[in-house]
C-alpha cells in the first residue's frame, strides 16, 4: 500500500502518498501476449506498472521514453521478443541496439540504472513478466521517487532550469 | 501535439471534429467486477472531457453486450468507443465489427484491458480499480488523436507459382488447377516427385512411393492451367502481394523427348556418379534415365558430372542431344507464392555408429531402395552382395542430439529436436523384414519410441509379436559400433539396455540400419528474398502455429510441406492442401484487405537521409530520387514502426501508432494533461 515519504529538494518538503509509478512499453506479439499469459495464469503483481502497446519494440522511439521520465515515471520497462522470435523478422535487433545507447544517455541524465529495464519476454513467460513487474516495483520503492525537474535543474539540461519540482 | 495525425484516410463515417466518446466498463460476468468496481471506473471515466456516456455491461461481447453499444453510437451520435474488458486478442475484432454495424469506422475504437493485465494480477480492490482508471483514462486521451482508416485493398494476380515439385508442391498444384488457377511450378532438380518415389513401401498404407504419388503427379501435369519447369531454379524475386515478379533461371535439359536410341547414348558416356535416387547404392552416367515414377519420363544431362565430351551425341548420330544449349531466363508474375522445398536427410559424419567405416552399416534410405522389388538388388536383402541374417536398427541418428555428447554442425548448431517420422519408418521396415524373413534376426536400438500418429502403434505391435528384440539405450551413453573381435558377424554392437535394468550387452550384426534424421535445406537464398522467419531447428516457421500455420508473415507467401519442419507424406499433403486453400481463397477474392497500421511519410519533414530504408526488415521503403524523400509501399508494409523510431526528422509515422497517440497515453497514464505536460 502506498507510504508516505518525503520528496522534492531540501527546503521545500511535501508529504505525498507516493507509489511507485512505471512505464512499460510492450510489443504486441511476444511481451503483451506474455503479460496476459501471466493474467491468465492468475499470478499476482504489483499494479504499478501501467502498459503501453506497440506492434514491434523497434516501434519505441527513445523520445517516447525521456517523455515518460519526464512527466512523472519513476522507471520505464520495455519488453519485446527474444531475438529471433521477432514477428517482423529483425525489429528487436534495432532495439537490442537502441537500449543500451539509452541507458547511457539516461545514467548521464543521473537517472538511476534500475530505473530503466530492458528485456525480452516471450508470450510464453507469464512468469518471467510477473517476477520482473515486482521486482522493479520493489527497486523503484525503495529508490524513491525520481525527481526529474531537479535533474534537469542540477545539469541545466533543457528546460531543466525552467521548472518547477513536482508539487511545489 | 496531434501535428502528426494523418489527414488522408477519412473514409467520412465518423471521426468528427468534436469527440463524442462513449466507455463500455465490461463485468465480464465477474471476472473483472469481483476485483474492479466498474461502477466506480464508469462514474470516474463519465466526469472526463468529451465522454457522453460510460456505463457498464455484464457481458459487453454477448449479443444484447453488442446490441446496447450499438444502440447507443446511433442514439447519442458517438464518434469515438471504448470497451474495457478482457485482452484486445480476444474481443477487439469483435467491437470493431460492432462500430462497423453502427455505422461508425472500425479504427474509431479503443480495446483497454482491465482484466488480463489487472483484475486477474491484482489483489487489492481498490489498487485493482484505480489501475482500471488509468488505464481508460489513458484510451479517453489516445481518443481524441485517432482518425478514421481504412483497411488496405491490394488487388491479387490470379496466379500462383509454385516452388518445389515434390508431393507437397504437386499436391498444392493439382488442387489451385482444379479451383481453374494458373499454376506455375518450378523444380530445380531434373525430374518432378522429390522423395516420394525412392520410398518402397510408405506407412500406413504399404503402398509403393511411385504408385502413391502417380495420381498426384498425373492430376499437377496433366491439368492445362499448370506449367512445370524442371531443372528451374529461383535467382530472384520482387514485387510483393498481389504481384510478385520472380525470375527462374533453366538450364537445358540436353535430351530431346524425341531423343532415338538413349540406350546407346548412355553407354557411350564416360562418366559415372553416385546415382542419388538409389542414395548412393548404384553408379548412374551423366546423361542418365529418370527414375521409376518420376516426370517428365526422358532422360536429361546431368550437368555438374557432364564433361561434354560429346561421345552420346555421336551414340545418337547427332539427333535429339544438345550440350551447347544455354541456361535461360524467364519471369513469371503471380499473385502468391507457395514454397515448398522440402528438406534434406540427416548425413552422419564419418564414423557416427560406424558409418563410413564398414560397408554393413547403411541409412534406412538406403535400406528402403534395397527392399525395393525394381530396387539395386530386385528387392532381395543383400548389402554388398552378402545376405543378411542378423540386422540391427538404430534410432534418433541426427535427432534428439545433445550438447556434448554430440558434434555440432558447421553451424555450430545440434539437431536437438525429432525428426518425427523415423520411428515408425524404422518399425514398418522392420515388420517388412520380419514378413519377409521370419528368421531375421531384428534388433531395434532406441532411447525412445514415438509413433505419434493415427496407426503408427500398430507397427509398434506388430514388431513386438513377430519377435524384434527392443533395446532401450542411455542417449547420454550411446552404444559403440565396432568390428567383431570375434569375427563371428561383421559388426558389433555394445550398449546398455535400460528394459534390462542397464545391463551391457554385446550384439554381434550383419548389417546395422541408421535411421538418419530429417533435416532443413540450405535455403539461404530463399529466407534472404522472402524475409523469412526461420526457427531454432533451421526450418521455416510459419506465423502462428495454430492460427496461420501455413502462411509467412510478409504477406501473399505460403509454406507447403516439410520446409516448415519434418513431416511425413500425410502431414506433408495436408499442409499442400491448407496451404493451396489459403492460396485460392485469397485469388477467389480477387484482392486482400490489410491493417492500415503502416508507415506514413510527411513529405515536408522528410531530408532523404534513408535511414529508414536500412531499418526496413521488409525492404518495404525506397528513396524517390526526384522528390529526394522515403516512399512507403503499403503493399509490403506491416506495421511495425522500427522505421519510425528510427527517423531523426520525425517524418515517418505509424498509423494507428502515431507519436501524438501514444505521446497522449504516457501523460494520461501519469495523471497530466496536455497542458501541465513536459514535451
Amino acid at each position: 500500500m502506498a507510504e508516505t515519504v518525503t520528496t522534492g529538494h531540501a527546503s521545500q518538503t511535501t508529504a505525498v502518498a507516493w507509489e511507485p509509478r512505471i512505464i512499460g512499453f510492450l510489443c504486441y506479439w511476444c511481451s503483451y501476449t506474455g503479460a496476459d499469459s501471466a493474467g491468465t495464469a492468475r499470478m499476482k503483481y504489483p499494479p504499478n506498472m501501467d502498459i503501453i502497446k506497440v506492434m514491434c519494440s523497434g516501434r519505441i522511439d527513445p523520445e517516447l521514453i525521456t517523455t515518460a521520465f519526464a512527466n512523472g515515471a519513476d522507471a520505464v520497462v520495455v519488453l519485446g521478443c527474444h531475438i529471433g522470435d521477432c514477428h517482423y523478422i529483425s525489429g528487436n535487433h534495432k532495439t537490442m541496439v537502441r537500449m543500451p545507447l539509452m541507458r547511457r544517455i539516461l545514467e548521464d541524465l543521473g537517472i538511476e540504472p534500475e530505473r530503466f529495464r530492458h528485456e525480452w519476454v516471450s508470450a510464453a513467460e507469464g512468469e518471467k513478466f510477473s517476477k520482473l513487474v515486482a521486482e522493479v516495483t520493489e527497486q523503484v520503492r525503495e529508490l524513491g521517487p525520481l525527481d526529474w525537474p531537479r535533474l534537469m535543474r542540477e545539469r541545466g539540461v533543457g528546460h531543466g532550469a525552467d521548472l518547477k519540482a513536482w508539487g511545489e | 501535439m496531434s501535428q502528426d495525425a494523418p489527414k488522408t484516410q477519412s473514409s467520412g463515417n465518423g471521426g468528427g471534429d468534436e469527440p463524442r466518446i462513449g466507455v463500455f466498463v465490461c463485468h465480464c460476468g465477474g471476472n473483472i467486477s469481483d476485483v474492479v468496481d466498474v461502477k466506480r471506473v464508469a462514474e470516474e471515466i463519465g466526469r472526463l472531457p468529451g465522454v457522453v456516456i460510460a456505463t457498464t455491461h455484464m457481458f459487453a461481447c454477448s449479443d444484447p453486450g453488442q446490441a446496447m453499444i450499438e444502440q447507443k453510437i446511433k442514439e447519442l451520435d458517438l464518434n469515438r468507443v471504448i470497451v474495457a474488458a478482457c485482452s484486445p486478442s480476444l474481443h477487439e475484432l469483435t467491437f470493431r465489427r460492432t462500430l462497423n454495424r453502427a455505422g461508425l469506422n472500425q479504427y474509431l475504437y479503443e480495446h483497454t484491458n482491465i482484466r488480463e493485465q489487472d483484475s486477474w494480477v491484482v489483489t487489492d480492490k481498490e489498487l485493482a480499480t484505480q489501475k482500471a482508471i488509468r488505464l481508460v483514462r489513458a484510451a479517453v486521451a489516445r481518443l481524441p488523436h485517432l482518425v478514421p482508416l481504412r483497411k488496405r485493398v491490394i488487388p491479387i494476380h490470379p496466379s500462383v507459382l509454385v516452388i518445389g515439385g515434390g508431393v507437397a508442391g504437386l499436391t498444392a498444384a493439382a488442387y489451385l488447377a482444379n479451383r481453374g488457377i494458373a499454376v506455375t511450378l518450378i523444380e530445380s532438380s531434373p525430374f518432378l516427385g522429390g522423395r516420394v518415389p525412392h520410398l518402397a513401401g510408405l506407412f500406413p498404407t504399404g503402398k509403393q512411393g511411385r504408385d502413391l504419388l502417380r495420381p498426384v503427379m498425373d492430376a499437377a501435369v496433366n491439368n492445362p492451367k499448370v506449367t512445370v519447369y524442371t531443372n528451374a531454379e529461383m535467382v530472384q524475386s520482387t514485387g510483393f502481394i498481389g504481384d510478385f515478379r520472380t525470375t527462374v533461371r533453366i538450364q537445358p535439359r540436353g535430351v530431346a523427348p524425341t531423343v532415338g536410341d538413349i540406350q546407346a547414348a548412355i553407354d557411350a558416356c564416360p562418366e559415372q556418379t553416385d546415382d542419388e535416387y538409389n542414395f548412393g547404392l548404384t553408379k548412374r552416367k551423366a546423361i542418365y534415365r529418370p527414375p521409376e515414377g518420376s516426370y517428365p519420363a526422358y532422360p536429361a544431362i546431368d550437368w555438374k558430372s557432364c564433361t561434354k565430351c560429346g561421345k552420346c551425341v555421336e551414340a545418337v548420330g547427332g539427333k535429339g542431344i544438345n550440350l551447347a544449349e544455354e541456361p535461360r531466363e524467364i519471369e513469371i508474375r503471380s499473385g502468391v507464392i507457395l514454397i515448398g522445398v522440402g528438406l534434406d536427410l540427416y548425413q552422419p559424419r564419418l564414423g557416427e555408429y560406424g558409418f563410413g567405416r564398414f560397408p554393413e552399416v547403411i541409412t534406412l534410405a538406403q535400406l528402403n531402395r534395397i527392399l525395393d522389388p525394381n530396387g539395386p538388388t530386385g528387392g532381395k536383402l543383400l548389402i554388398h552382395g552378402r545376405q543378411i541374417r542378423s540386422i540391427g536398427f538404430m534410432h534418433c541418428v541426427g535427432s534428439m542430439q545433445r550438447k556434448g555428447i554430440h558434434t555440432p554442425g558447421p553451424d555450430g548448431k545440434i539437431n536437438d529436436y525429432c525428426s518425427r517420422v523415423c520411428c515408425t519408418a524404422c518399425l514398418h521396415a522392420e515388420t517388412e523384414l520380419k514378413q519377409r524373413y521370419p528368421d531375421l534376426q531384428v534388433y531395434d536400438f532406441h532411447e525412445d519410441i514415438r509413433t505419434y500418429g493415427r496407426w503408427h502403434e500398430d507397427y509398434y505391435t506388430r514388431a513386438a509379436e513377430q519377435g524384434v528384440a527392443f533395446v532401450r539405450f542411455n542417449p547420454l551413453r550411446p552404444p559403440r559400433v565396432e568390428r567383431d573381435p570375434q569375427e563371428e558377424k561383421p559388426l558389433l554392437v555394445t550398449t546398455i539396455d535400460r528394459l534390462t535394468f542397464n545391463e551391457e550387452l554385446e550384439v554381434p550384426l550383419d548389417a546395422l540400419v541408421l535411421a538418419t534424421g530429417l533435416v532443413a535445406r540450405d535455403m539461404s537464398r530463399l529466407i534472404d528474398l522472402f524475409r523469412c522467419s526461420v526457427g531454432p531447428d533451421r526450418f521455416l516457421l510459419e506465423v502462428h502455429p495454430k492460427l496461420r500455420p501455413v502462411e509467412l508473415a510478409a504477406f501473399g507467401l505460403f509454406l507447403t510441406g516439410s520446409v516448415q519442419g519434418p513431416m511425413d507424406t500425410v502431414e506433408s499433403t495436408a499442409a499442400a492442401a491448407a496451404a493451396s486453400a489459403k492460396a485460392a481463397a485469397m485469388i477467389s477474392q480477387g484482392s486482400i484487405e490489410l491493417d492500415p497500421f503502416v508507415a506514413r511519410v510527411t513529405e515536408e519533414l522528410c531530408s532523404g537521409c534513408k535511414i529508414c530504408l536500412n531499418v526496413c526488415p521488409y525492404d518495404a521503403i525506397a528513396r524517390d530520387d526526384a522528390k529526394k524523400v522515403a516512399v512507403v509501399n503499403e503493399a509490403v508494409c506491416t506495421g511495425c514502426g522500427t522505421c519510425v523510431a528510427a527517423c531523426p526528422c520525425n517524418a515517418i509515422t505509424q498509423l494507428g501508432f502515431t507519436d501524438a497517440q501514444v505521446k497522449s497515453e504516457i501523460l494520461a497514464l501519469l495523471g497530466r494533461t496536455p497542458a501541465d505536460a513536459v514535451a
